[in-house]
């Protein structure tokens, strides 16, 4: 009913040309774009093994896509899917019955069929569009046979998806009979782009082929997957039949349906996000300069540009797949190199060769990828090196291998089961249709490693040690101190930098750790000398695909770095490892010099420095740049592999170009000139010292870095007794690992493992640069603001040379950058105005924070908004008339902090402030005592009305997230968007401990990303998870403002999230490496108005409240963020100084002396914060609220949210700068939906589950307290079964007040995802069949046992029973799996009980607490970072010490009867849940079975342990050698 | 490097040795010993590093306070001269004399229950330490430029000045009307807080480096102020103020009611060796006296203390409000305490009665009432509260006005301010006069040692600056015409 009403009001060609306006208004303003755009999905396939084909391989593929619409999502009109559909073979009998209603007869040649997208409505366009395809055909030499118009029913679209619908074609055409299939699709291939290229130079848009080809076809479209048949009633047909079908459901995180980006592809259907897509671009572009094939011949220049430009990475991914496979690699080969899995290659093994020279082909193309694919009678699965999509599969007795995201998407009885399994990271399963072969992941690769002698082309490579070890040992001469230090002077470095940044890096080999945000000008903003490097914001993931630990997972992550020109792509051939291979892209001093020697004459040396005494400085300094460009290409173009560029030549008549300018010109300039892939860049220069200077560096594009200034530094203090207990080399040593770790680390914020797919990413936002430098200089960047140019820069380096040689004696200024110092860079919190602003908390005076507010105003330019003013000439209101305090206060909130940062008494007199103002205080990550979810008796509430949900799930349990109004979802930090956390062990005090569920003194980790967050459909089950444990409350998504985080909020908003929050880079902290405080992420105003204007534009804005957050502190920046677009307003920093933090900046250091931010007792008791001093603060804030709103003539903060035509910019920043412009943060697109509050509408309902049949069965248990027994049929559509079911358990009972089992549900089939997630104590989840990803997520005492039925014939310890991520964050409970456990099983447990019979890669991650049995092999890197709880592990296969990340643990054989005891008490439990056969085994041979087990016990707690882990206290009797 | 700091959590504050009262009483010596060099490490690794150095803030001269403290930690005292130098011209005055406890130490982050930082001290062990390696040299200017600077009076504001002028290659002479250079370093602060060979080593360092001083130079008497106007490019007025304030009260006219600065500078060119008749005739010496001192200023703990050590037979304090509310330092009163002195607080005098000399001295006890305009509690005379306090010395410690300038100089043309201050405009630090600058308490009236550096250095700057600029217009001037 709602739909027709919908539709009745919805006009589509207004929509249309509406959605056409905004789209362009948002993209030139630099805030959209189909760049932005991504998507992730189900995704599977189903194949006849024997490559017969048959109707049930269909049927199957579209049952499974009526089983996956919980992974797709559906826009605001309730009815627009973002797209599905299905590849098949093509039904030749089907097609002939059509050729024949044509009117012509089968000509016996090869049928092949185009599907073909046409523009709809222009008719002209259409028919041009149909003549161009037929005269490509026909030029390649083929007969057509016509064209089909192909039957849909439009009834089953929204009316997004109707509106934009193409017209929907077949071409049906005839190939030469004797063609062969390959080459036929070769030449279809051919004829494809030629298509596509002939209708772009038309400016057709709306054309596209989904295939062209002689053997498959495919059917997709923006239809809910469910709905595939009802669309295409064509697949109904049962003459429809196929060997194989790949199918995918799409989840995008925009909303403007694209038909085109709706998959499976024309070789792939892809579930993931490629992260390293910005570099895979540009080198593909680069790449395209030396593609040349047999195989193509000329044609291969109609095949450029590979990847059409607009196109996804989901997109661009199957384009060269496309290519590739087209170019004579078959599939499973195509997949070893562009997905490949994390392998040390410079190990001995005959895998490490392949990959090595897979390697050496191509970069990887990197991130989360589940990928189904067909091409030359291969049909794979595949995975990515993380394995961080599911992918399931069973082996059915009737021939069939089906496939996908979930298992159960296709029933299949046990007793037809042959195999369920899964692909781990890396792996592959294929069938080879031809030979009617199932191939699993090792035959494949071992096919692989036979086809050549990979390792005799490999030693062609050479190694830089080699190289190193044969130079003559003769390094460049010291730099003279005064020298040293005037070039350091001109590069901006302080003292500060040289202790704060220099010397942990070379004393300890770590980048230095700080604390609080950055209240620092933005560098354009900024009156001072500030390296270009400032001028770039570091981009990090976040909702669409995870970051990656660098530390715990750093076997999946490599900085080898190849150095020499880049061969053909299409070739294979031995010439293509002629390399030299580097560890890292870090060179020290003599490194550069023996590989300076050793490369002789194929390396160029520039020199980057220009002459400072000519009259107009500036002409000099952009005719150097101009120059260094030249003669980069002249070197190249005769013959030179290897550009170096220096600035040692640096004098008092010469200034160094800024090397990353210097950089960005000549790799872009040999990019356009089509020569990059033809030599290396490498830089030697004198200003990089942070780990930040390194990463813009090789951003944009440099291969190697040589940073001799700061190595000259180190030099000079180790000479001087500062770096004591070290040699010269070993400092150096530090300084690159320090170095070396912190690119890995800006990596991984992007999920980014391989160095060389970083390299030339640009995977950096320009804040601050004139938008035409970087658009000569950076090309691939965006510039919104633009600012500073060539101009201002030439004069800023000239000047700073002038500075630097001015006096004989120059020293470095003291700084002030990091901590304020008089004579350094300006900071937002200042003495005076620290003191101010608590002076007005504390008196309650308004006449101080007046005051105090005007302070703040006149301080100079520190953040975009103080460019901004509001207009006046309004007429002006009286301010009696304007909403009151109390409900402006209402509107604020005092961010997520946690409670191991704050001290108790700081993070529970927040929160009592925020109950008493009805406002919301946020509890941050790490739990809250549950003593305050009761009032106080003083009628205080000391529980914070937001729960943060966060990686670690620190505190997380049911009865947590039933204590309050709203639980936020922190997806990323503004001071260190895209990285975990760690609590130190002195930290960690009994009560922190209790509340973490760990054990004090040791380390507490938090991983960057979420576990069960690595994907936007992720994201939604999480929702959805958290809908279910707390049925009122809403659910807040945190994000930090970054380029296109208005694309990821729309998808965070159809995820049905209620509240999003956008933080800016300034977000505090209790501990962040300096570089991610000082460089990652964007102010908030420009995310705020990015996410404002991409939601308005969607019909998205009425549906979640906005927040924003990060360095608000006067009534005046609430208004300014109002008009932006936000509706609440967070305050955390300020609220920190009206408690009495001063900034001391030592959080990390456990020393603040005023009790703010430390766990010491003594330190505790200095606290003098008191609710009142907070509560004043807030009135203060929304007092000036109020005047600011009578002055400009509004009553209420509704009025003026997103009114950005209210706001103008006032300054244009300093005179040097070419332009700064706001513009793109003030621009506002039309219609929408803004001006409707989601404030006052209760949250968007998720769809109910199981659990609202079991609830209602339960009535009695619920009611009454009587046990009970539930029994049902589950399908996998069925999520987070049990989990309503806890929350009325909690509520009622509270945590432990129902015996176990108490609510006993027996389940048959394949559960959906999360199944008993937060489930509680007094429920039993016994399911029969399997399970999805996430059991037992946040498990709370509750019980879940998972196990074939007593019908099944194979054997259930060698199959995969429950998915990826099981029991994520548990706090209590138990879990029983008669099977294997997928991927990151038990990662951050604290305190469940599990067993299972196997499990993949990284198990026990990150865990805190509880007791993990694993009867069978586990998959790599077990217990990286487990500081808590033992596991077992029965390791039949002596496999498993090769397994295991031994950082931090103990593992011995079992020699303690204590443990011996308990571990068989935990194996008979197990066989009395679960009738293990495996268990029963174990325990008949237990006496012989007992040695073969492991005891994995954390290092740190082995201490603690009551009892302990050998019976032998003679000493270290346990070790057994391994 | 963070390992030796942030110790203030396990390390408690300890000071340089202090002599115990009843023997640092017998001389006039400084009764503070040097840090070793492991305490001073200790002590300087308690410093908390703050994000925002309250220290440094409240430091007049904005010292790079964290950063000496963590280069001495480190033992890099080279560095942290050079660092401390940097933006003082007298360090190791600074660290003897200033009222730290009301300045950086007192604004010191730990300071709420861990007791500051002992910055004072460690800025003059560094100095210290400084002059005995020889890292301390003279000024040497890259250039010498051919203008010349006259500064008048040879305070701590006039040498801070000189140097900086110094520096940047000027010629420096220092005019003074008395004998010796330092103002009140040399005769108004007693020995026992700043010794006075450590001011005497300042001037030699400033004649070595190329300043001259033209000394016993009364402008207004030796030398009209328009000769020293016309011999030089620009004069700085750095005279200090010396006129004693008075007390309105019967009998203020006895003999044996002298001014403060008399009796303490009497005292130090004693020290010093010089012949002091009013002195050795017991007019000017406490000894065997019942001593009585007004006033709650730093100069009242000047003249108390050197009381003691002239050996009087009493001295007591006479301050019309209470301990918390004195301006002077209460690490002073503290020490003076030790040494014997008497405190009477909330006390004022209302007579002093003998017949020619003076005998006792009658007070009336104070009740501080409510706050005024200015915050402070504003005293009130308890009703029948007169007392007698014996007295044969009475040291009027009251404070100090300027002198009427425009007389002294003969120059009715330089402006003063209602309370006699010279009038500058605190951009430029001109007077009304062109090229005549100020610097000092002659233009914020009597204040600290501290400012008066802060004071002489921005008057450089700005003398450098005006002098480079007139340059230039003279050259543009010349040009075009």
């Amino acid at each position: 009913m709602s739909n027709n009403h919908l539709k009745s009001v919805f006009e589509s060609s207004t929509y249309l040309a509406r959605r056409k306006r905004n789209e362009a208004l948002l993209s030139d303003a630099g805030v959209y774009g189909p760049a932005f755009e991504h998507d992730a999905c189900g995704v599977g396939f189903v194949a006849s093994i024997d490559g017969k084909p048959r109707r049930a391989v269909v049927d199957a593929a579209i049952e499974a896509l009526q089983a996956i619409w919980h992974r797709g999502a559906v826009d605001a009109d309730g009815m627009t899917g973002d797209g599905a559909g299905i590849h098949i073979e093509i039904p030749r009998d089907f097609f002939i019955e059509h050729i024949a209603r044509t009117g012509h007869d089968d000509d016996g040649g090869r049928l092949a069929v185009g599907m073909v997208f046409l523009p709809r409505t222009d008719f002209d366009a259409q028919e041009r569009c149909r003549c161009i395809v037929e005269q490509e055909i026909l030029a390649d030499g083929h007969s057509i046979y016509g064209w089909r118009q192909v039957p849909v029913d439009v009834t089953a679209l929204g009316d997004k998806a109707s509106a934009t619908r193409p017209e929907i074609e077949q071409i049906m055409f005839s190939m030469p009979a004797d063609l062969s299939e390959a080459d036929a699709e070769r030449s279809l291939y051919v004829v494809r782009r030629r298509i596509e290229k002939a209708v772009i130079a038309e400016l057709i848009s709306d054309f596209y082929i989904c295939s062209l080809s002689s053997r498959s076809i495919i059917y997709k479209g923006m239809f809910l997957a469910e709905q595939v048949t009802a669309f295409f009633p064509d697949l109904n047909d049962q003459r429809f039949v196929s060997s194989f079908a790949v199918y995918h459901q799409r989840y995008s995180t925009n909303t403007m349906p694209t038909w085109k980006l709706a998959q499976p592809f024309r070789v792939l259907a892809h579930n993931g996000e490629i992260n390293t897509i910005r570099g895979n671009q540009n080198w593909m572009t680069c790449h395209e300069d030396r593609m040349a094939s047999d195989m193509f011949g000329d044609a291969v220049e109609d095949l450029k540009p590979v990847i059409a430009k607009g196109s996804s990475d989901s997109a661009a991914l199957d384009a060269v797949f496309e290519l590739m496979c087209h170019g004579g690699r078959d599939l499973p080969m195509v997949k070893t190199m562009m997905i490949p899995e994390a392998v040390d290659v410079s190990a001995d093994s005959d895998l490490a060769k392949l990959y090595a020279y897979c390697n050496a082909v191509m970069e990887p193309w990197d991130g989360p990828a589940a990928i189904a694919a067909y091409a030359n009678d291969w049909v794979i699965g595949g995975m990515d090196r993380n394995g961080l999509r599911p992918m399931r599969y069973t082996v059915t007795s009737d021939g069939l291998l089906i496939a996908g995201s979930e298992t159960g998407m296709v029933v299949v009885p046990d007793t037809r089961v042959v195999e369920r399994g899964r692909l781990g990271p890396g792996e592959m399963i294929g069938v080879n249709l031809a030979s009617g072969e199932l191939l699993k992941d090792r035959d494949l690769k071992q096919a692989m490693i036979k086809r050549r002698d990979w390792g005799k082309w490999i030693g062609r490579s050479r190694q830089m040690d080699s190289i190193l070890a044969k130079s003559s040992g003769k390094t460049p001469d010291r730099i003279p101190a005064a020298d040293a230090r005037r070039r350091q002077f001109m590069a901006g470095w302080t003292m500060e930098d040289m202790e704060l940044i220099l010397q942990p890096m070379a004393e300890t080999g770590k980048e230095a750790v700080g604390s609080m945000g950055d209240d620092t000008p933005l560098a354009v903003l900024s009156n001072r000398y500030r390296g270009l490097h400032h001028f770039f914001r570091q981009n990090f993931s976040q909702v669409t695909n995870p970051p990656i630990d660098s530390l715990r997972e750093r076997h999946v992550m490599t900085l080898r770095t190849r150095l020499g020109n880049l061969g053909n792509i299409l070739d294979e051939a031995a010439e293509q490892c002629d390399h030299l291979l580097l560890q890292s892209p870090m060179l020290t001093v003599p490194e550069w010099a023996a590989m300076s020697a050793y490369l002789g004459k194929s390396a160029a040396l520039i020199d980057c420095t220009f002459d400072v005494d000519v009259e107009d400085g500036s002409d000099s300094f952009t005719e150097a740049l101009g120059r260094i460009a030249m003669e980069a290409e002249e070197a190249v173009r005769s013959g030179c592999e290897h550009v170096m560029l220096s600035d040692r030549a640096t004098s008092h008549t010469r200034a160094p170009l800024p090397m990353i300018l210097a950089t960005g010109a000549v790799h872009s300039h040999l990019v356009r000139q089509q020569l990059r892939t033809f030599a290396s860049v490498n830089v030697a220069t004198g200003e990089c010292l942070d780990v930040h200077h390194f990463a813009v560096l090789i951003g944009v594009g440099a291969t190697t870095v040589n940073a001799y200034v700061a190595e000259e530094a180190i030099a000079e203090r180790h000479e001087r007794g500062l770096l004591p207990k070290l040699t010269l080399p070993e400092a150096v040593a530090n300084y690159r690992k320090a170095v070396e770790d912190g690119l890995l680390k800006i990596m991984s914020k992007m999920g980014i493992s391989v160095l060389s797919s970083y390299r030339g990413g640009y995977n950096f936002e320009a804040l601050g640069l004139s938008r035409s430098l970087v658009a000569q200089f950076f090309p691939p960047m965006t510039s919104r603001v633009s600012g500073l140019g060539l101009t201002g820069i030439a004069a800023r380096v000239t000047e700073m040379h002038h500075e630097a040689y001015a006096s004989e004696d120059i020293y470095l200024p003291v700084g002030g950058f990091f901590r304020y110092r008089r004579s350094g860079e300006r900071h937002a919190f200042d003495g005076q105005i620290i003191h101010a602003m608590q002076n007005a908390c504390d008196t309650g005076s308004y006449e101080s924070w007046k005051k105090y507010s005007r302070m703040v105003n006149e301080q100079g330019p520190v953040n975009l908004r103080d460019l901004l003013d509001f207009k006046t000439g309004g007429t002006s209101v009286a301010i009696e008339n304007v909403q009151s305090i109390t409900s402006i206060r209402q509107r604020l909130v005092s961010p997520g902090i946690s409670l191991g940062a704050l001290s108790p008494e700081a993070h529970e007199t927040l929160s009592v402030a925020m109950n008493r103002i009805g406002a919301k205080s946020d509890s941050g990550e790490g739990g809250e005592d549950p003593a305050r979810f009761r009032l106080r008796e003083n009628g205080d509430n000391a529980s914070s009305a937001i729960k943060q949900i966060a990686s670690g799930r620190f505190g997380v349990t049911a009865e947590y997230l039933n204590n309050c109004k709203e639980i936020e979802i922190k997806v990323a930090q503004g001071a260190k968007p895209g990285e975990g956390g760690q609590l130190p062990g002195i930290k960690v005090n009994a009560l922190i401990a209790r509340l973490r569920h760990s054990t004090p003194g040791v380390t507490l980790i938090s991983p960057p990303p979420h576990h069960d967050i690595y994907s936007i459909e992720d994201l939604a089950q999480l929702i959805y998870d958290l809908k279910q444990i707390n049925p009122d409350a809403k659910v807040c998504v945190k994000l930090v403002a970054s380029t296109g985080i208005g694309t990821i909020a729309a998808g965070v908003a159809k995820a049905k999230a209620d509240t999003i929050l956008v933080s800016g880079h300034g977000g505090g902290t209790g501990a962040s490496p300096q570089s991610s405080i000082k460089h990652a992420g964007l102010p908030w105003e420009m995310g705020l108005s990015e996410v404002h204007q991409v939601l308005t534009m969607n019909d998205l804005r009425s549906k979640v409240v906005l927040r924003t957050d990060g360095g608000l502190k006067t009534g005046r920046d609430v208004v300014m963020a109002a008009m932006l677009g936000a509706d609440e307003y967070g305050i955390g920093t300020s609220a920190l100084i009206a408690m009495g933090c001063i900034m001391v900046r030592q959080c990390h250091s456990n020393t603040c002396p005023v009790g703010v931010c430390t766990q010491r007792d003594d330190l505790r008791a200095k606290f003098e914060g008191t609710p009142e001093k907070v509560v004043q603060l807030f009135t203060h804030i929304a007092e000036e609220v109020r005047e600011i709103l009578a002055s400009l003539g509004f009553t209420s903060l509704e009025q003026i949210i997103g009114r950005t035509d209210l706001l103008s910019q006032v300054s244009r920043g300093d005179a040097a700068l070419d332009d700064l412009d706001l513009n793109p943060i003030l621009v506002q697109v039309e219609g929408g939906d803004a001006g409707v509050s989601a404030r006052d509408m209760p949250r968007t309902e998720v769809p109910d589950t199981l659990d609202a049949l079991m609830v209602e069965d339960a009535s009695t248990a619920l009611e009454h307290g009587a046990k009970m027994q539930l029994s049902y049929n589950v399908e996998n559509t069925q999520r987070a079964i049990g989990t309503r079911l806890s929350s009325h358990i909690v509520r009622r009972f509270g945590m432990t007040g129902l015996r176990e089992d108490h609510i006993s549900v027996r389940l048959r089939g394949s559960a959906g995802q999360s199944m008993g997630a937060f489930a509680t104590q007094g429920l039993r989840l016994d399911v029969i069949g399997d399970a999805n990803d996430y059991v037992g997520k946040g498990l709370s005492g509750g019980t879940i046992v998972v196990r074939p039925s007593a019908a099944a014939s194979f054997i259930a310890h060698e199959n995969t029973i429950i998915g990826n991520t099981v029991l994520y964050g548990a706090t209590s409970g138990k879990l029983f799996a008669a099977g294997q456990a997928g991927e990151r099983f038990c990662v951050r447990n604290s305190g469940a009980t599990a067993i299972v019979e196997g499990a993949g890669t990284n198990a026990c991650e990150y865990m805190t607490g509880g007791t993990v049995v694993i009867l069978g092999e586990v998959g790599n890197n077990f217990g990286a970072g487990m500081t808590g709880g033992m596991a077992f592990i029965y390791d039949a296969a002596g496999s498993f010490i090769d397994c295991a990340n031994p950082d931090s643990l103990e593992i011995n054989r079992i020699s303690s009867a204590h443990w011996a005891a308990k571990l068989k008490a935990l194996v008979i439990e197990h066989q009395r849940q679960t009738d293990s056969a495996l268990a029963s085994r174990l325990l008949n041979e237990w006496d012989t079975e007992l040695p073969k087990f492991w005891q994995v016990v954390p290092t740190e707690i082995v201490p603690m342990l009551e009892h302990p882990i050998s019976d032998d206290h003679t000493g270290d009797g346990a070790a057994e050698s391994a | 490097m963070t390992s030796k700091m942030l110790q203030f959590v396990s390390t408690g504050k300890a000071m340089p040795n202090k002599r115990k009262a009843e023997n640092r009483v017998a001389d006039f010596d400084e009764i503070y010993d040097e840090f070793d060099v492991t305490s001073a490490e200790q002590q300087a690794g308690r410093c908390s590093q703050c994000g925002v150095p309250f220290c440094q803030i409240n430091c007049p001269l904005h010292n790079n306070i964290p950063d000496w403290l963590m280069l001495t930690a480190e033992g890099r005292l080279e560095e942290a001269y050079r660092l401390s130098s940097q933006t003082n011209n007298m360090p190791e005055i600074c660290g003897r004399i200033c009222p730290q406890d009301r300045l950086c130490e007192g604004s010191c982050v730990i300071e709420k229950g861990f007791e500051s930082v002992t910055i004072g001290a460690v800025e003059k062990h560094i100095t210290e330490t400084a002059f005995e390696q020889g890292w301390v040299k003279p000024v040497s200017p890259s250039v010498e430029r051919a203008e010349s600077v006259g500064i008048i009076g040879a305070g701590p504001a006039g040498m801070a000045a000189a140097e900086m002028l110094r520096q940047k290659g000027y010629q420096v002479t220092i005019y003074d009307r008395y004998d010796r250079a330092g103002g009140l370093l040399i005769y108004g602060i007693p020995g026992f807080k700043l010794e006075k060979h450590v001011v005497e080593r300042r001037q030699k360092l400033l004649e070595d480096g190329g300043v001259t001083f033209k000394l016993n130079t009364d402008i207004g008497v030796d030398v009209s102020f328009e000769e020293i106007r016309a011999a030089h490019d620009a004069v700085l007025v750095a005279t200090g103020v010396y006129k004693a304030r008075d007390i309105a009260a019967p009998g203020v006219g006895l003999g044996g009611i002298v001014p403060a600065l008399d009796y303490l500078t009497a005292s130090n060119r004693k020290s010093l060796g010089d012949e002091v008749p009013l002195f050795d005739c017991g007019a000017l010496n406490a000894e065997g006296k019942d001593v009585v001192v007004i006033g709650g200023g730093d100069t009242a703990m000047d003249c108390v203390r050197t009381a003691i050590r002239q050996k009087a037979k009493s001295v007591s304090c006479l301050y019309r409000r209470d301990r918390a509310n004195m301006p002077g330092s209460q690490r002073e009163v503290a020490n003076a305490e030790e040494e014997g002195v008497e405190f009477k607080w909330l006390s004022a005098p209302q007579a002093f009665i003998g017949e020619t000399d003076v005998r006792a001295v009658q007070a009336q006890r104070i009740h501080l009432g409510q706050p005024d305009a200015t915050g402070r509690q504003v005293p009130q005379v308890i009703e029948g509260s007169s007392h007698e306090l014996p007295a044969d010395l009475v040291i009027k410690a009251l404070g100090f006005d300027p002198e009427d300038m425009p007389k002294m100089f003969g120059h009715d043309d330089l402006t003063v301010t209602k309370w006699g201050t010279l009038t500058i405009n605190w951009q430029t630090m001109m007077t009304s006069l062109p090229g005549v600058f100020a610097a000092g308490d002659i233009v914020r009236g009597a204040s600290l040692v501290v400012w008066g550096v802060r004071d002489g250095r921005d008057a450089a700057e700005q003398i450098d600056q005006w002098i480079v600029a007139g340059a230039t217009s003279a050259v543009a001037s010349a040009a075009s015409a």
